[in-house]
C-alpha cells in the first residue's frame, strides 16, 4: 500500500535559494525544493522553459509528472495556451499521493474526466501572478470559480488553508508555473484506500 | 507538528512526520534529514563550508571512534562505499561532497545516508551503495559512526569519479543513449524514443533481435528483446531450449524506473564485451520486456487504458497486453523472472523482494525463488552496499499476498522461479526523501539495473538447481498431487539476524472456504463456457475462454458433450483457480470431473469415453478404443497400454510396467514424471500442440515419428536407457 506522509519544510532565511543568478537572462525560481529540480544549465531549466507552452514546461519539472499526465487527460490544455495569461498552482506527485489512492487517480485520468477537469481547474488562474503578487494577495478566483485565500509564508505563498509553494516562479510562454504543496480543491481524501500493493 | 529551530533564524523544520518533502540544501548550510530517524532522534547534520576544506592527513592517527579504511567502488550508477566498523556504535552517516578536478569542494556536504545494522546480512563488512547522482561526477565520501546520536568524527575523505553511463560514446551502438540518460534523468523516456532506441539497438547487434509480442488496447507495440550471443537462437522453441531468463519492466505505467534500468540493460548486453557478459550470454537467452503497459506509460496512469491494472489480470488474461506476456512465456518457456515495480512505503529498505507464495505453486519453486532473494540477492547486496529485503518489510501488511493475477504469482504458478522487485519511490529510513526528482528516479533505476545483473547471475550459477526446481515442480504438478488451494499464501518466515524490527508480508493463510481438499480429475466446459462471447475484456469485448487456455498452453480434450481440461499437466496449479466455481477470481464454473477408478483393477482394462485413474493399480493390459481418453496419475499399470486414435492420453506421476504406445491421437497427448518399463512409441498423433515427454524414466527405447509437431520435453530431460530415435532423438 502507497502512504506516504508530508511535512512541510518551511525554510524561513532562504531567500531564493540555490536557483538564482547574476544574469538577467535567467529566469529565478524560488523556494526550497528548486535546488532538486533541473537547474543551471541541466535539461530543463527554469530559463530554458521560459518560452515554452503550458503542458511542454511541465514535462520538464520532475516533480510534475502526475499533474502533466493529469492536464493531459483532462484535454484542457488547447484552452490554456489560448489564454493571454495563466498561473498554474502544480501539485506535487508527492501531493498527489498523499491525496488520492492510485485507484481513485485512475478513475479520475480514465474515466471521470469531468471530475478531473473541475480538479485542475481548481489550480489554475487566468492571469499571471508571480510569486511577489501570491504572497501581496488577499485571494484568487480560480477557473473553477472558487476563490482560495492566498498570502505570506514565511519567504513563500500560502495558497488556501493547506498548501504552500516550494518551488516558485517559473515563467512559460503565457505565464507562471508555481510547484505546491497540497492538492487544491474539494474533492475528498483517497490515499491508502484500496489495493494498490505491487 | 513540532516546530525545531535549529540554527537560530537561519532554518525552521517542522518535524513529527516520517518523511520531509525534501532534502534542505543551500548555501549558506547544509541539511539533510534522515527520515527514519524521526522526532525522537532527529539530528540534522549542519556543517558550515568551511569545515571539510582540509582532510585530514593520510598518516594521522585515527580519532577515538573514528571511521578507518574508507573505500569507494564505483559501479554502474552507484558507488560502494566501505569501511571498517568501528565497535559499539548505533549507526553510521555517509557523507558526499561535490568536487572539482583538484578536489575542492564545488557543492555542500550532503548526508546521503545512514548505515544501519539492518541494512545487510552480516555487519562485519558495512558497505553503503550511494546512488542519486549524475554519473561521471567527481565527489569526496566520508563516514562517520554515531553513538546514539552523537556524531564521531569523520574518516578521512575519498575522492573519486563516478562511472560515467555505460558505453564509449565513439562506438556505434555502445554510444546509445535514452531519453532519460540524454535528459539527465529529468524526463522519462517517452514511447516513440524507446521505440527507436529499440530499433537502433537491434539494427547494431547481432546479438539483439527486437520481437513484437502484441499490442497494447492503444495499438502500441509491446516488444521484447531476445539477447543471446553471438546471436540469438531463431525461434521461441530453440530460445526456450536454453532455459531463458526473463525481466517484466514496467507494467504499472506510473512506475517508470525499472524500465529505464532495462533499457540500459539491453544495451549493455548488446554491445558489452567483457567476459561475463559473453559467458551469460552464450549460456542463456535474456528476455527483457521493456514496456507491457505502454499506453499506462504514456498516460501516467497505473493501469492501462481502460483502467484496469494489469498486474491483476495475468490469470485470466481479458485484456491485450497481459494476453501477450502470456503467449510469450507459453512460447519461450523462462525459467526465471523479475517483476519490476515502484513502491511508496518509506519503511521499506532500497529493494523490497518477494517469491511467488501462492500454495499452490509448488514447494521447489517456492524455494528456490526465495533461495534466489535470500542467499543471493541479501548477500550480494551486503557485498555492493544495497538493502535488499523482504516485501512489506514493516508497515506492508496488506501487500504481498495470493492473488494469481498478480505476475509473482502466474510465474510460480508456471513453475517459474521468481521475484517481485520493488525500487522504493519514497523517502525511507535510510536515505534522505527527495520526492520525485531526477537524484531519486537514478537511485531508483540503477538499483534495479544492480538487481537485473544480479538476477542474471544467479541464473547463470544456479542454472542446475534452477532446472531441477522446475523438473521436479512439474512433474509434481502434472502428478496432479496434494490439495488445491484457491487463495491463500505459504508463509515467508523473516530472515534471521540481523534484521531486528523487520516485518514480512502478512501470513495469509487460506480460509476453509479457499481449499479443496479432494481434487478433481478435471473440468468439463460447456460448449458455451469454452467458446461463448465474453465481455469482461476492454470495450465489453473479451477473448473467448477457449483463446484464453490456447494462450496459456493448456492441453484440452474435445469430447462428445463438452471440453475437458485434465489437471494432469503442468500448469495443474493455475488451471483450478480459473475453471472452478469456488474459485476467488474464476473463468466460468466448469463441472468437476472425478476419477472413474482409484482402487485396483484385475485384468485387461478397455477404456471408451473418458476414464481418470488417480491412485490406482492396474494389473493387465489397458486398451484406449477410438476416441477415448485417458488420464492416469499416481496411477501403475502393469501391461501394456495401447493408444490407438484415442481423443486424449495424459499421464502424470505414474508406472506403466509394459510397452507405452500412442498412436494417431486426435488431441493432446503428455506423458510426465511417468517410469515406463519397456519401449515407449508416439507416433502420427496428428492433432494439437507438441506432445509433451518430460521428466520420464524409459526402460527402453524412445521412438517418436510422423507427430504433426515434434513431441517437447520442456526442458525437464527424460532418462531412457534405450536408443532415442525420430522426433526424440533429443529428449
Amino acid at each position: 500500500m502507497r502512504t506516504r506522509l508530508l511535512a512541510v519544510v518551511v525554510v524561513a532565511a532562504l531567500a531564493l535559494a540555490g536557483c538564482t543568478s547574476d544574469s538577467s537572462t535567467t529566469t529565478a525560481v524560488s523556494g526550497p525544493l528548486c535546488d532538486e529540480l533541473p537547474k543551471g544549465d541541466e535539461p530543463g531549466n527554469p530559463t530554458a522553459l521560459a518560452s515554452e507552452p503550458v503542458d511542454q514546461a511541465l514535462q520538464w519539472i520532475t516533480v510534475l509528472t502526475t499533474f502533466e499526465g493529469a492536464l493531459r487527460a483532462s484535454e484542457l490544455v488547447p484552452e490554456l495556451e489560448g489564454k493571454k495569461a495563466i498561473t498554474v498552482l502544480a501539485p506535487s506527485d508527492d501531493a498527489f499521493m498523499a491525496k488520492f489512492s492510485q485507484d481513485n487517480l485512475d478513475e479520475l485520468m480514465i474515466k471521470d474526466k469531468d471530475t478531473l477537469r473541475t480538479l485542475l481547474r481548481a489550480h489554475i488562474v487566468d492571469r499571471s501572478l508571480s510569486l511577489a503578487d501570491l504572497r501581496d494577495a488577499d485571494s484568487v478566483t480560480t477557473l473553477d470559480g472558487t476563490t482560495v485565500k492566498v498570502g505570506e509564508a514565511d519567504k513563500m505563498a500560502r495558497i488556501g488553508d493547506e498548501a504552500t509553494t516550494v518551488c516558485a516562479d517559473y515563467r512559460i510562454a503565457n505565464g507562471r508555473v508555481h510547484v505546491i504543496n497540497h492538492v487544491l480543491g474539494n474533492l475528498p481524501t483517497t490515499a491508502g484506500q484500496g489495493d494498490s500493493g505491487h | 507538528m513540532r516546530t525545531v529551530r535549529l540554527t537560530g533564524t537561519d532554518v525552521l523544520i517542522k518535524t513529527g512526520s516520517p518523511h520531509l518533502e525534501v532534502p534542505l540544501n543551500h548555501r549558506r548550510s547544509t541539511v539533510i534529514a534522515i527520515s527514519a530517524l524521526l522526532a525522537a532522534t532527529f539530528a540534522p547534520v549542519v556543517t558550515s563550508t568551511s569545515a571539510f576544506a582540509a582532510p585530514l592527513p593520510a598518516f594521522a592517527a585515527a580519532e577515538p571512534n573514528q571511521v578507518t579504511d574508507l573505500t569507494v567502488t564505483q559501479a554502474d550508477g552507484f558507488a560502494t562505499v566501505a569501511w571498517t566498523p568501528v565497535p559499539g556504535v548505533t549507526d553510521y552517516q555517509i557523507e558526499r561532497t561535490a568536487v572539482d578536478a583538484s578536489n575542492a569542494p564545488t557543492g555542500t556536504p550532503t548526508v546521503v545516508g545512514v548505515w544501519r545494522p539492518n541494512r545487510q546480512v552480516n555487519n562485519e563488512e558495512p558497505t553503503f551503495a550511494d546512488a542519486g547522482f549524475n554519473p561521471g561526477s567527481r565527489f569526496q565520501w566520508r563516514v562517520r559512526a554515531r553513538i546514539g546520536t552523537a556524531e564521531q568524527p569523520y574518516s578521512s575523505p575519498v575522492f573519486d569519479t563516478t562511472k560515467a553511463p555505460w558505453g564509449d560514446p565513439a562506438v556505434a551502438g555502445q554510444n546509445l543513449r535514452t531519453q532519460w540518460e540524454t535528459t539527465q534523468a529529468a524526463q522519462y523516456t517517452s514511447d516513440v524514443n524507446e521505440y527507436a532506441y529499440t530499433a537502433e539497438v537491434d539494427r547494431l547487434s547481432e546479438r539483439v533481435r527486437v520481437v513484437e509480442i502484441g499490442r497494447t488496447v492503444q495499438n502500441r507495440p509491446i516488444n521484447m528483446f531476445v539477447i543471446g550471443y553471438p546471436t540469438p537462437p531463431a525461434t521461441p522453441a530453440a530460445v526456450a531450449a536454453t532455459s531463458p531468463l526473463a525481466v517484466n519492466c514496467n507494467v504499472h505505467g506510473n512506475e517508470p524506473g525499472d524500465r529505464e534500468a532495462c533499457l540500459i540493460m539491453a544495451r549493455q548486453l548488446a554491445f558489452s564485451n567483457d567476459a561475463r557478459t559473453l559467458g551469460l550470454l552464450k549460456n542463456t537467452t535474456v528476455l527483457i520486456v521493456p514496456t507491457i503497459n505502454g499506453d499506462g506509460r504514456a498516460a501516467n496512469t497505473r493501469g492501462n487504458v481502460t483502467g484496469q491494472d494489469l498486474n491483476r489480470d495475468y490469470s485470466l488474461i481479458r485484456q491485450p497486453e497481459t494476453a501477450a506476456y502470456v503467449r510469450m512465456l507459453r512460447d519461450y518457456r523462462p525459467v526465471a523472472g523479475y517483476d519490476g515495480h515502484e513502491y511508496g512505503n518509506s519503511q521499506a529498505g532500497d529493494l523490497p523482494m518477494l517469491p511467488p507464495r501462492h500454495q499452490n505453486v509448488a514447494q521447489q519453486i517456492f524455494d528456490e525463488s526465495l533461495d534466489m532473494i535470500e542467499n543471493h540477492m541479501y548477500v550480494e547486496g551486503a557485498k555492493d552496499g544495497w538493502w535488499a529485503c523482504p516485501y512489506g518489510c514493516a508497515n506492508g501488511s496488506g501487500v504481498g499476498l495470493s492473488e494469481e493475477t498478480i505476475l509473482r504469482n502466474t510465474l510460480g504458478l508456471k513453475n517459474t522461479v521468481n521475484s517481485l522487485l520493488e525500487l522504493r519511490s519514497s523517502g525511507g529510513a535510510t536515505r534522505p526523501d527527495e520526492g520525485n526528482t531526477a537524484n531519486n528516479r537514478r537511485r531508483k533505476t540503477f538499483s534495479a539495473l544492480w538487481t537485473f545483473n544480479q538476477f542474471m547471475d544467479y541464473h547463470h550459477n544456479q542454472l542446475s538447481d534452477i532446472k531441477t526446481a522446475r523438473g521436479e515442480a512439474i512433474e509434481f504438478q502434472a502428478g496432479n498431487n496434494g490439495r488445491i488451494v484457491f487463495r491463500g499464501s505459504r508463509i515467508v518466515p523473516l530472515h534471521p539476524a540481523p534484521h531486528p524490527g523487520e516485518a514480512g508480508p502478512r501470513e495469509d493463510l487460506p480460509t476453509p472456504d479457499m481449499i479443496l481438499d479432494n481434487a478433481p480429475c478435471a473440468y468439463k466446459l460447456t460448449e458455451a463456457q469454452y467458446n461463448g462471447a465474453r465481455t469482461d475484456g476492454p470495450n465489453d469485448v473479451g477473448a473467448t475462454v477457449a483463446e484464453r487456455i490456447a494462450a496459456h498452453g493448456w492441453k484440452v480434450v474435445k469430447v462428445a458433450d463438452g471440453y475437458v481440461v485434465p489437471l494432469a499437466q503442468p500448469e495443474r496449479g493455475l488451471i483450478p483457480l480459473l475453471l472452478d466455481e469456488q474459485g476467488e477470481e474464476e473463468w466460468v464454473s466448469g463441472e468437476r470431473v472425478y476419477p472413474t477408478l482409484t482402487g485396483r483393477h484385475n485384468g485387461p482394462l478397455t477404456i471408451s469415453g473418458f476414464a481418470c485413474l488417480s491412485g490406482a493399480t492396474v494389473n493387465g493390459p489397458v486398451n484406449l478404443r477410438p476416441g477415448a481418453t485417458l488420464v492416469a496419475t499416481n496411477t501403475t499399470i502393469s501391461g501394456p497400454v495401447n493408444a490407438a486414435n484415442a481423443a486424449g492420453v495424459f499421464f502424470g506421476d505414474s508406472v506403466v510396467r509394459g510397452p507405452l504406445q500412442v498412436a494417431n491421437t486426435n488431441g493432446p497427448v503428455t506423458v510426465i514424471g511417468t517410469n515406463v518399463s519397456g519401449p515407449v512409441n508416439l507416433v502420427n498423433n496428428t492433432n494439437g500442440a507438441a506432445p509433451y515427454f518430460a521428466g520420464n524414466s524409459v526402460s527402453g527405447p524412445l521412438n517418436c515419428a510422423g507427430n504433426s509437431t515434434a513431441p517437447t520435453n520442456l526442458e525437464v530431460r527424460n532418462v531412457v536407457n534405450g536408443p532415442r530415435a525420430g522426433q526424440c532423438a533429443t529428449l
